[in-house]
């Protein structure tokens, strides 16, 4: 196989390396591909050199795949090779078997029938032979038994005559028998007497002659003489040696036996061997091979002797010879046809016949004698008995066969084959020689051809093999390598993503912690700042700090948030709540700290948009706060304006911007419509889902077109130096876009004209399905009273928009922005009238007809500022106006350090109407509602102080930020800053559950006012905001009374019944005095088992709580407010307790809940500080946490917010 | 009336010994705040209540983990029942030795729980005799007429 594959030309380097020539061939393109690879590898060195320079790193990668490509490449090239080898030992495996199989199975039966060949080739001479030998006998059998017949009946023979009658008898019967055998070649009679008779045939001349001896020198009576010593008288001698006896020979027509010619005496035994009483000693037939000299084949005779009748003695003997020419001729005929050498000789060796030509005969001096086999002159058959001879030497193998099929005869093999013929005192031996080619030869080329095709034939597809296995083992090793690669980016990237998260886990989790003990700092702050005794320096110094805090504390929050986003944590809350309350209370909350950046903030929503909507509302206020908030940042001077309309094509905001016309540079929006398809917008509409629009509109620096898009990212921020101008990190946008992705919608930045940065974004909310209709604000009928307005407000923009809207409402609207205007207005249009008709008095129908204007109210709404606070002057000026109060009512817009004075002094000219900046719809709603009632009342002439006081106090409240005149203005608006990420703020439900009341936002301000106080106890300013306030307080009845209470940070929970579930006895102690501390009543209980029955008793137990009237006045307030029945307004639980622990109490109170439509608030306490914690809480339906070791502002201000939601 | 100041300002340098050296931290003190007229001995009623089931708890453990078999579980609830008093009292030296006792549980690591216990035990002991000295020396200060000076 390796031969066939060396031998072949088109095997290359693939070829299993066992050939010389092919492993050279393998062996060179080896070297070549190593220094192709090494070349390339260089290749990549240099390449990587010339980077080396800036890129190090680089270029050891390269450098380290290039290695690793290369022992890739060996190990794919090893395995290749492998692959060809076992190929090739297959191939040539297969190849040898077939070949063996065919071939030996076809030489097998070859062989088979070659053997039955040459034993018929053998015996068909053998038989011949035999057939002779027994011919012979039976012929001279016969000759004996006639001439014992003949000679019988002529014993005693008397006289010549009658000698000469027997001897012509002899002769007839002799002839007779002689004339039947043709192949006989003589038959000789040999009497006692010598007297000889005798027939030859010559094969080769065909001449028959008669032999005989002369009569007459024999005596009749020899017979007598010699029939006692019958043996003496009988001797060759007496024949031979009597030379005298003349022999006569007669031709004789071979036929007829007809005399043909004249007898002419020869020698005696001149022609013939006259068979002699010698020849048979022993009295019993006799074989031997003889010689004559006139025939060149040797002779087979045989004697027998002739009885007298007594068979006592031998009276003749009869010799019959038979030429063993036939079967030299017989063999020549066979070989002849079959091709190869049959030789027979006798026992000892000597020829006998033979297929070939050559003498058998050898003259020597002697005469003619029989050779040796071993001396023919027929070169084959004396190798091939000089190969017998020498294999079997003189221990020739009697009565057995030899067979031997390679025996190498000169260059030649044959098959020899010999046979022993066991004649008595004749055995023979045939031998057959047949050339190997005759028989094997075509089947040996045959074998070789065969042999040759085979091995091409494998040689071939070992080649096309080892080309496919090349050309797919490289394309396989090139995908290995593909995938190798593959998979290392896919591993490198999942290592990134698993960073990644860990990184935003592990924000998340510090953020989380950090969060804790910055409250703390900021507390502790806050407690520092109410200290009297700082100086001037250290005040500004603390006020810094806390600052920066609750700066950190914001940007803590901000990451909280976004990682809480970006690991899918955030969940929406689905809850009512009304949107324009929530903005209103934001703009408040901005426009005090656009006072000092000289910013005006608008709120434009179109009337359309829907009052109450499903959300979350935290988040939504958490969307506009970031973005307000960075507009301001980037905001000295001009406006921020945040509008909104909802998704309708009639809706026009009232600064006359049409909504629709933007739309179309929102494909996002456009393609999410679209593929909801015609039944997406049928869906949005069954579910009642509202898209509405809001645009934040500043007049700030502006962002770049190109970073429009990046802002959003995390981290990101327009322009890099606005780090170092305005602080912040670039969180709050990216917080912003992924709450606004996650309630369906988007933003983008707009294109604006003039300065500043407009962004855009809408919100897919849903609206409450009941309060569709009544879904837009309710609104009041301006028409109706016929008003009029002038609106003396300094900020261009606000002003504008309000009159807008006003006009829209039919208003009849006087714009003014400074004093001489507003003066200018007031004179054109009212003409002063200069009597001063006293409030209440004037009659309204006369003013209207002398104006000639058809008004029922005129309203004057003026900012303080125009007034001229600096100087006396706004004294004056307040006089001024009074002349108009007669026919008009003044609104005054207070700023938040507007001084008591003012507004006392307002107060005293009975400008009762106060609201603080900044104006928005809702307000305007308000001073006008005021004022018709007011104006109804005077019409019915009558006015009760406590309406007023009511109506002065109402809008007092809503000046959130005029409680402490005393504190600084940018310190406060930190603070609602914080309220506005502060974990209370995040406590859910807590927002919504303020929306539900209509007053809700005072109770909000109220409250936050609260949680101010509770760090603010010592504030003098406070003490007197107290006082001032709790009169309020108490004369609403909405309101809740606890607030009232809660006034005393002492007793901040008094009235509340808390349920303490607690294990450790320590933290029961610490956490029951603490609440007790607070004014709280505390029942502690063991663990959650406890927790759980004492609830379920007290369950029971309050039906007869309804009936007798407890006297505790705390529970008497609670159920007089009709609000509660259950003994406890809050459970705190530890998580982890014996027996039953929080989760599963709270389950298990949940569970008895559902029937009585009641929900008692549980406070989980946890030792866990981790937000999943948080998560298990509240899903097991706690609504709020706590994380031990309690604090105490933090566990207040929680359980404030879920009591008053009770409440 | 010196005595007394001596004896106050030993408190207070051993009180704040105290904070400096870790054994308290700031929730001792709200405890403190906690104290007044109605409940004039609240800060030794929980610290003593805190030794109470301190000790429980630490019996408790040692023998759970002295078990064949060691219930982890139970063990975590003990450390965990002691973590949330020890950071009640604000013994913060306990409460990190038990954050670590708890991480040793969640590996359900014997020898290192068993490390822990001896670690908390001695930090109880340390804390407790701390504690104690200082209720000694305020009493002290009471006994000598002064009032316990707050920090």
């Amino acid at each position: 196989m390796a031969h066939a594959a060396s031998n072949s030309p088109s095997v290359t380097f693939e070829s299993p390396p066992s050939s010389f020539r092919a492993m050279g061939l393998w062996l060179r393109s080896y070297v070549n591909r190593i220094l192709a690879s090494a070349n390339s590898c260089r290749r990549n060195r240099s390449r990587c050199c010339k980077r080396t320079f800036n890129r190090d790193v680089e270029a050891e990668e390269l450098q380290d795949t290039s290695t690793v490509c290369l022992s890739s490449y060996y190990s794919v090239f090893m395995v290749r090779l492998a692959i060809m080898v076992m190929l090739a030992i297959l191939i040539g495996m297969l190849t040898l078997l077939t070949w063996h199989f065919t071939k030996v199975y076809t030489q097998r039966s070859l062989d088979t029938l070659a053997y039955g060949l040459r034993f018929e080739l053998l015996q068909r001479p053998m038989l011949r032979m035999w057939n002779i030998i027994n011919s012979t006998v039976e012929i001279t059998t016969a000759q004996v038994k006639l001439s014992e017949y003949v000679i019988r009946r002529y014993s005693k023979p008397v006289n010549q005559a009658q000698q000469v009658e027997l001897y012509e008898v002899m002769r007839d019967v002799t002839w007779a028998l002689f004339a039947s055998q043709r192949a006989l070649s003589s038959i000789t009679i040999n009497y006692r007497n010598g007297f000889v008779q005798a027939f030859h045939r010559d094969h080769r001349s065909n001449k028959t002659s008669y032999i005989y001896s002369d009569l007459v020198n024999y005596s009749i009576n020899g017979y007598d003489a010699d029939t006692r010593s019958s043996h003496q008288g009988w001797n060759d001698q007496s024949i031979h040696g009597n030379m005298s006896a003349i022999w006569y020979r007669q031709p004789l027509d071979p036929v007829t036996g007809e005399k043909i010619g004249k007898s002419s005496p020869i020698p005696p035994d001149e022609l013939i061997n006259i068979a002699g009483i010698s020849q048979i000693p022993d009295g019993a037939a006799s074989w031997h091979v003889a010689v004559s000299k006139y025939t060149d084949s040797p002779l087979l005779s045989a004697a027998l002797p002739v009885w007298d009748s007594s068979k006592e003695s031998i009276v003749a003997v009869v010799g019959v010879t038979t030429a063993l020419y036939s079967v030299g001729q017989l063999m020549k005929e066979l070989v002849g046809f079959h091709s190869g050498h049959i030789y027979l000789t006798s026992q000892e060796g000597w020829l006998l016949a033979t297929s070939s030509n050559t003498p058998l005969l050898m003259n020597s001096t002697t005469g003619p004698k029989l050779m040796m086999a071993v001396d023919s002159e027929d070169r084959v058959i004396r190798s091939g008995a000089e190969w017998l001879q020498r294999v079997y030497g003189d221990k020739f193998p009697l009565n057995d066969e030899v067979h031997i099929e390679h025996a190498r005869l000169g260059h030649q093999l044959y098959y020899i084959d010999s046979f022993f013929l066991n004649l008595k005192r004749l055995p023979m031996v045939g031998v057959i020689i047949i050339p190997r080619k005759y028989i094997m030869g075509r089947v040996d080329e045959r074998a070789f051809k065969t042999l040759v095709v085979l091995i091409s034939a494998s040689v071939c597809i070992l080649v096309v093999g080892c080309v496919c296995i090349f050309v797919l083992t490289n394309g396989v090793s090139k995908e290995m390598k593909l995938r190798a690669e593959l998979i290392s980016h896919l591993d490198a990237r999942r290592k990134a993503e698993a960073s990644s998260n860990y990184k935003s886990q592990f924000l998340a989790n510090m953020s989380h912690e950090l969060r804790t003990p910055m409250a703390a700092v900021i507390g502790l702050l806050d407690i520092l700042v109410c200290d009297d005794c700082l100086t001037n320096e250290q005040y500004a110094n603390v006020t810094q700090i806390r600052k920066c805090s609750t700066a950190l504390l914001r940007l803590l929050n901000n990451i909280l948030d976004l990682s809480k986003v970006e690991s899918g944590k955030l969940v929406l809350e689905e809850t009512e709540f009304d949107l324009g309350r929530e903005l209103e209370g934001l703009v408040d909350m901005f426009s005090v700290q656009c006072i000092n950046h000289n910013v005006e903030i608008i709120l434009d929503l179109s009337d359309d948009m829907p009052k109450l909507v499903q959300g979350d509302s935290a988040r939504v206020v958490q969307i506009f706060a970031n973005l307000i908030s960075n507009s301001i940042k980037f905001t000295t001077s001009g406006h921020v304006i945040l509008r909104g309309w909802s998704e309708n094509p009639n809706s026009v905001l009232s600064s006359g911007k049409c909504s629709i016309s933007q739309k179309d540079s929102w494909p996002g929006q456009k393609m999410k419509l679209k593929l909801h398809g015609s039944h997406g917008k049928r869906s949005l509409k069954k579910e009642n889902k509202m898209v509405l629009w809001f645009e934040v509109d500043d007049t700030g620096c502006g962002i770049d077109p190109s970073k429009w898009e990046s802002v959003f990212e995390s981290f990101e921020q327009a322009d890099p130096s606005t780090t170092r101008l305005h602080g912040g990190t670039g969180l709050g946008l990216c917080i912003v876009r992924t709450l606004v992705n996650k309630m369906g919608g988007e933003i983008k930045v707009e294109k604006k004209n003039g300065p500043g940065a407009l962004m855009r974004l809408y919100l897919i909310l849903s609206t409450p399905a009941d309060l569709n209709g009544a879904g837009k604000h309710c609104q009041f009928k301006f028409k109706e009273h016929k008003l009029t307005m002038v609106l003396a407000l300094n900020g261009r923009m606000g002003r504008s928009t309000m009159a807008q809207w006003l006009q829209k409402n039919l208003v009849h609207t006087y714009e003014a922005s400074e004093w001489n205007e507003l003066t200018q207005t007031l004179q054109e249009h009212f003409k002063a009238s200069y009597m001063h008709i006293p409030p209440g008095e004037f009659s309204e129908s006369d003013q209207m007809h002398t104006q000639g204007i058809s008004i029922s109210v005129v309203v004057i709404v003026i900012v303080i500022g125009l007034l001229e606070l600096s100087t006396d002057i706004w004294k004056e000026q307040l006089a001024y106006l009074d002349k108009y109060s007669s026919i008009a009512k003044f609104a005054w817009i207070l700023n938040h350090d507007t001084p008591n004075a003012i507004k006392a002094e307002l107060r005293w000219r009975g400008h009762l109407l106060m609201v603080s900046r900044p104006l928005y719809k809702a307000k305007i709603v308000q001073i006008l509602e005021a004022v018709i009632k007011d104006q109804q009342m005077e019409l019915q002439k009558y006015v009760t102080a406590t309406i007023e006081g009511n109506l002065n106090e109402c809008h007092e409240i809503d000046a959130i930020h005029s409680w402490t005149p005393s504190s600084d203005d940018s310190d406060k608006s930190e603070r609602d800053d914080l309220r506005l990420a502060s974990p209370f703020y995040r406590t859910p439900n807590a927002s919504p559950s303020l929306n539900r009341t209509p007053n809700g936002h005072h109770a909000e301000f109220a409250h936050v006012r609260y949680e101010e106080n509770a760090c603010n106890k010592k504030s003098p300013g406070q003490t007197r905001q107290e006082e001032q306030q709790s009169p309020i307080t108490c004369l609403k009845e909405r309101d809740t009374v606890r607030i009232s209470t809660s006034m005393d940070e002492q007793s901040s929970l008094k009235g509340l019944r808390i349920l303490l579930a607690e294990d450790t006895p320590v933290l029961q102690r610490v956490a029951t005095i603490m609440l007790e501390k607070l004014g709280a009543k505390v029942v502690a209980v063991g663990d959650g088992l406890q927790a759980v029955e004492a609830l379920k008793f007290l369950l029971h137990s309050s039906e007869l709580r309804k009936e007798s009237p407890v006297e505790d006045d705390n529970s008497e307030i609670i159920t007089a407010n009709g609000l509660s029945l259950l003994p406890y307004d809050l459970i705190l639980m530890d998580c982890q307790m014996p027996k039953m622990d929080g989760y599963e109490a709270t389950k298990a109170i949940r569970k008895s809940e559902l029937g009585s439509g009641s929900h008692i608030p549980i406070v989980a306490l946890t030792a866990h500080a981790m937000s999943c914690d948080e998560a298990k809480c509240l899903e097991v339906g706690m609504d709020a946490y706590l994380s031990k070791p309690i604090d105490r502002k933090l566990m207040v201000s929680t359980i404030l917010s879920l009591t008053k939601r009770t409440a | 009336m010196d005595g007394v100041i001596l004896l106050q300002k030993q408190l207070v340098d051993y009180s704040t010994s105290l904070y400096k050296e870790g054994f308290l931290d700031d929730q001792f003190k709200q405890l403190q705040q906690l104290q007044d007229e109605s409940n004039p001995d609240f800060v030794v009623e929980v610290v003593y209540l805190f030794f109470e089931d301190s000790e429980r708890l630490l019996n408790e453990l040692s023998k759970t983990l002295n078990q064949q078999i060691v219930d982890f579980k139970k063990v975590d609830a003990h450390v965990h029942q002691l973590k949330g008093s020890s950071s009640s009292i604000g013994a913060q030296r306990v409460q990190k030795v038990c954050i670590a006792f708890r991480n040793y549980c969640e590996e359900q690591n014997t020898e290192g729980c068993l490390r822990c216990l001896q670690l908390v035990k001695h930090e109880y002991s340390l804390v407790k005799n701390k504690l104690e000295t200082m209720f000694k020396l305020e009493k002290q200060v009471l006994a000598a007429g002064g009032s316990i000076p707050m920090h």
